[in-house]
C-alpha cells in the first residue's frame, strides 16, 4: 500500500497529458491544483510512514526510494508547488500561452521529485537533465522577448555543463565503485569510510559531483545564470529561487558518504562557498537592479549552503535550503501584491514588521524594547552554551560550531534590517538588536538543525564534521569568526543605517572605485563584450 | 576492412553531403532522404555485421562531424539541419558499434519529425528556410510543440530514447581519451545546433509580413504518431537500460 507513495513523480507527468486535453481554461489550474494536493497529501503520509515505522520506502527495483530525505523535502516541494500552482491560477491568466505554462510547470516538479527520490545514478541523471529542460523552456515562456530568450540561453548552456559534468561523475562511479544503486554506494562508502583509502579517483569523483552541483546551484563563478533571468513570470522566479537552486544541496546531500571519503572535496566545497557568499552578498547590497540584487542574495545563500556542507553540516545545509526557499518563494509571491497596494497609496506600501516597529514608536519605547529583548536572548544563550558544553562537547571540536554561528549573524543581521530603521546616532542600540537577532537566529537554527541532523544521519552526522574539519583550533576560528563579524558588521552599518547630516561631502576615491566595481560585477559582462566586439 | 569502411560511409562518417551540395540533381529534401536511406541500412547492417570499431575510423568520422556541426550553424534549411545531424552524429555509431543502432534509429525517427516539419513549411511558407519564420510558439502552437518535442529530443534530453540510448551506451563502456572527446562533441553539439533552431523560429516576435497557417488533422495526427514511436521507444531504453 505504501508503495503508492512512490508514484509521486508520475503524478504531475498525468496531470502535464490530461492538460494537453482540457479545453475549458478554467479547468487549467484546477486540475493542476486538486492533482497536486494528492501530492502533497501522498508526500505526508510518506512522511509519517518513514517517521511511524522508521523505514524507507522502496520500489521499482529499487530505482526510487522514499527515505528520510524525502521525507522532508518531497512534502516540502509539493506544498511550494502547490501554492506556485495557486498563485499561477490568476497571475498567469491573461498570458499567452497558459495551459503551456501549467504544463511545463508540472514537468519540473516532477523533475525535482524524481531528483530527490531517485535511489540509483541513471535516474538522478535522467532528472538532472529534465530539469535543465523544463527551466529552460519554463524561463524563456515569454517567447517575444529577445532578453528572456538570451538570458534562458545562458541557463542552458551552465545547465548542459552541469549534465556532462554530472554524467562523467556517474560513469567514474560505475567504474569504480561498480553500482548505480545509492543505497548500495552509500553503505559501501560508509563501510570505506572506516579505513584510510588512497585513490586519486575518488577525488575525481567527489569533485565532478561538486562542481556539477555548484553550476546548479549558481555558486560562483557559475553564477551568471541566476539574478539575469528576472523576466520569467514571477511563479517561475519562485520555483527557480526556492527549488531549483537547491538541487546542487540535494545531489551533495545523496553523496554525503562519498564526500566523507574525500575530505579535500569539503573543503574545497567551503571555501568556494564562503567566496560565493561573501562576494555574492557584497553585490546584492550595491546592485541598483532590485531584480538582481534577489538574485545576488539567493547566489549568497546558496553559498552559504555549500560552505556549510564544506564543514560537514548536510543536514543543516538541507534546513537553509527549505527556509531560504520559504523565504524567497514568499517575497516573490508577494510581489503582486505590493504592486497592488502600491496603486492605491501614494508611499510605497510598508511591510507590516516594519509597521510593528514603526518609527515613531522606537523613539519612545526603544530603550525598553531593547532592554527586553536583550533580556530574553542573551541570558538563554548563557545557559544553552553552558548546557551544551556539558552534554555535547564534541559539538565544539568541529569548525560546523562556527559556520553556525557565521550563519546566525548573517540571518539574524538580516532580521534585524528588515525590522528596523535606524539612525546612525544610535550605535549602541544597534550593536544590541544585532546581538540579540543573532542570538534568536542561533537558537531557532541550532535546535531545528540538531532534529534534522538526529533523522537525516543519525551517529553518522559527526563523522561528516569530523573528515571536514580544517584542522584548526577552536581559538582561532572563534578569532576569524569574530573578525569577519567585525568587518561585516561595519560593511552592513555603512551600507544600511541612516546617514546623518555632516558637512563633509568629499567623496572617498578608494571607496567609490572599490563601490564601482563591486556594482559592475567585477566588470565582468563589460570584458564579455570587449571579447564580442574583437570578435566581430 | 572493407566492411569497415562501408559501414563507416553508409552510417555518414565522411561527408558525403558536399559532393552532392555541388550537383543540380540534388536538393537538400533528397540529401536528406538519402543520407537517412543509407543510415537506416547502416544500421540494419550493424546487426548481422560484427562491427570492430577502428580508431582511425572513429577519428575520421570526428572530424567530419565537427565540419557538419559548423556547417550546420550556417543554414536556416531544415533539410540541410536534417542531415548535417546525421553526419554529426556518426561517430557515435561508429564507437559504439551495434548498440549504437538504436541511437541511430532513435535520432531518426526524430529526424523524421524536421522532415515534415520541414514538408509543412515548403508546403505552407514556399521553402523549408525558417529564417523569417519566427515566434510560432505563440502564433501556432501545435507547430510549436511538435517542434518543441523534436528539438528536445535531438538536442539530447529526456523522456527521449535519443538521450535514454545515450545515456544508456556511455554508462555501460570503459571510457577512453578519445570517448571523451566524442561523447562531450556530440553532447554539446546536438544541444547547440537543436538549441539555435529553437532559438531563430520557436522563439521571438510573430512576423508581421507572414501568414502563418496551423496543422491540418491529418498533419496532427502524422505528428503525434512519430512522438508516440519515439516515446515507446523511450520507454523500451529505460526497461533496457535500468530494469
Amino acid at each position: 500500500m505504501e508503495k503508492i507513495i512512490l508514484l509521486i513523480p508520475s503524478i504531475p507527468i498525468i496531470i502535464a497529458f490530461m492538460l494537453i486535453f482540457v479545453k475549458n481554461k478554467e479547468l487549467i489550474p484546477k486540475i493542476s491544483i486538486i492533482l497536486s494536493s494528492m501530492i502533497a497529501l501522498l508526500g505526508l503520509y510518506g512522511t509519517y510512514y518513514v517517521i511511524h515505522y522508521d523505514e524507507a520506502i522502496i520500489g521499482f527495483d529499487g530505482l526510487l526510494i522514499y527515505n528520510e530525505l524525502s521525507a522532508i523535502l518531497v512534502p516540502y516541494v509539493a506544498i511550494l508547488g502547490l501554492v506556485i500552482r495557486k498563485y499561477a491560477t490568476k497571475y498567469m491568466w491573461d498570458e499567452a500561452g497558459y495551459r503551456r505554462f501549467f504544463i511545463l510547470l508540472n514537468f519540473i516538479f516532477s523533475a525535482i521529485y524524481l531528483l530527490v527520490m531517485s535511489n540509483n545514478l541513471i535516474v538522478l541523471a535522467l532528472a538532472w537533465q529534465l530539469l535543465s529542460i523544463s527551466l529552460y523552456l519554463l524561463v524563456s515562456f515569454n517567447v517575444s522577448s529577445n532578453t528572456a530568450v538570451r538570458h534562458a540561453r545562458w541557463i542552458m548552456v551552465i545547465h548542459k555543463g552541469a549534465d556532462l559534468v554530472f554524467m562523467f561523475a556517474v560513469i567514474l562511479t560505475y567504474q569504480t565503485f561498480g553500482s548505480f544503486d545509492l543505497a548500495i554506494l552509500s553503505e559501501k562508502w560508509l563501510a570505506m569510510s572506516q579505513s584510510s583509502i588512497d585513490n586519486p579517483m575518488i577525488f575525481v569523483i567527489g569533485l565532478l559531483y561538486l562542481i556539477a552541483a555548484m553550476m546548479k546551484s549558481a555558486i560562483m563563478p557559475f553564477h551568471i545564470w541566476l539574478p539575469y533571468t528576472s523576466e520569467a513570470p514571477t511563479p517561475v522566479s519562485a520555483v527557480m529561487h526556492a527549488g531549483v537552486v537547491n538541487v546542487g544541496g540535494i545531489l551533495l546531500n545523496k553523496m554525503a558518504y562519498l564526500l566523507l571519503l574525500t575530505p579535500a572535496v569539503l573543503n574545497i566545497a567551503f571555501v568556494v562557498g564562503l567566496f560565493t557568499a561573501i562576494v555574492a552578498s557584497i553585490i546584492m547590497l550595491v546592485v541598483s537592479d532590485i531584480k538582481r540584487s534577489l538574485g545576488y542574495s539567493t547566489v549568497g545563500q546558496m553559498g552559504y549552503m555549500i560552505m556549510e556542507i564544506g564543514l560537514g553540516a548536510f543536514s543543516l545545509a538541507i534546513y537553509h535550503l527549505i527556509v531560504h526557499g520559504i523565504f524567497k518563494a514568499t517575497l516573490f509571491l508577494e510581489s503582486g501584491a505590493l504592486i497592488r497596494l502600491a496603486r492605491h497609496e501614494s508611499n510605497l506600501p510598508r511591510r507590516l514588521s516594519y509597521e510593528l516597529f514603526w518609527e515613531e514608536k522606537l523613539k519612545s519605547k526603544g530603550t525598553k524594547l531593547f532592554n527586553y529583548i536583550a533580556f530574553f536572548t542573551i541570558l538563554p544563550v548563557i545557559i544553552f552554551i553552558g548546557v551544551k558544553m556539558v552534554l555535547a562537547e564534541e559539538f565544539f571540536e568541529f569548525n560546523a560550531s562556527v559556520v553556525i554561528l557565521a550563519f546566525a549573524w548573517l540571518t539574524g543581521t538580516q532580521l534585524f534590517l528588515s525590522f528596523f530603521k535606524v539612525s546612525k546616532s544610535e550605535t549602541i542600540k544597534v550593536v544590541f538588536a544585532l546581538v540579540s537577532s543573532f542570538i534568536i537566529i542561533l537558537f531557532t537554527y541550532e535546535f531545528i538543525g540538531l532534529a534534522l541532523e538526529h533523522f537525516l544521519y543519525n551517529e553518522n552526522a559527526l563523522l561528516f564534521y569530523q573528515a571536514a574539519t580544517l584542522n584548526m583550533t577552536l581559538i582561532a576560528a572563534l578569532i576569524i569568526l569574530a573578525v569577519l563579524m567585525a568587518v561585516g558588521w561595519l560593511f552592513m552599518y555603512n551600507q544600511h543605517f541612516v546617514e546623518m547630516p555632516t558637512n563633509n561631502n568629499e567623496i572617498n576615491k578608494k571607496q567609490w572605485v572599490f563601490y564601482r566595481f563591486v556594482a559592475k560585477e567585477g566588470y565582468f559582462f563589460e570584458l564579455f563584450k570587449i571579447f564580442k566586439k574583437d570578435k566581430r | 576492412m572493407i566492411l569497415d569502411i562501408a559501414l563507416l560511409l553508409l552510417a555518414a562518417g565522411v561527408p558525403y553531403y558536399l559532393l552532392l551540395e555541388k550537383s543540380t540533381k540534388f536538393n537538400s529534401r533528397h540529401i536528406f532522404l538519402f543520407s537517412s536511406t543509407l543510415l537506416l541500412c547502416a544500421v540494419l547492417l550493424s546487426l548481422f555485421i560484427p562491427n570492430e570499431h577502428k580508431t582511425v575510423l572513429v577519428l575520421i568520422s570526428l572530424v567530419s562531424a565537427i565540419f557538419s556541426i559548423y556547417k550546420a550553424t550556417k543554414t536556416t534549411n531544415f533539410y540541410k539541419f536534417g542531415y548535417y545531424l546525421i553526419f554529426v552524429n556518426a561517430p557515435f555509431f561508429i564507437l559504439f558499434e551495434e548498440e549504437g543502432a538504436l541511437y541511430s534509429l532513435s535520432l531518426l525517427i526524430a529526424l523524421l519529425g524536421i522532415y515534415l516539419i520541414a514538408r509543412f513549411y515548403e508546403k505552407n511558407y514556399g521553402s523549408a528556410n525558417y529564417h523569417h519564420i519566427t515566434g510560432i510558439t505563440l502564433v501556432t502552437p501545435c507547430v510549436g510543440t511538435y517542434l518543441t518535442l523534436y528539438l528536445v529530443a535531438l538536442a539530447l534530453y529526456p523522456p527521449f530514447p535519443n538521450s535514454i540510448f545515450f545515456l544508456s551506451y556511455i554508462f555501460g563502456s570503459e571510457p577512453n581519451l578519445l570517448w571523451y572527446i566524442v561523447v562531450t562533441t556530440l553532447f554539446f553539439g546536438n544541444f547547440f545546433l537543436a538549441m539555435r533552431v529553437m532559438r531563430k523560429t520557436l522563439f521571438g516576435r510573430e512576423s508581421s509580413s507572414i501568414h502563418y497557417v496551423h496543422m491540418t488533422l491529418k498533419e496532427k495526427i502524422t505528428h503525434f504518431l512519430v512522438v508516440l514511436t519515439l516515446l515507446i521507444l523511450s520507454i523500451y531504453g529505460l526497461k533496457e537500460t535500468l530494469l
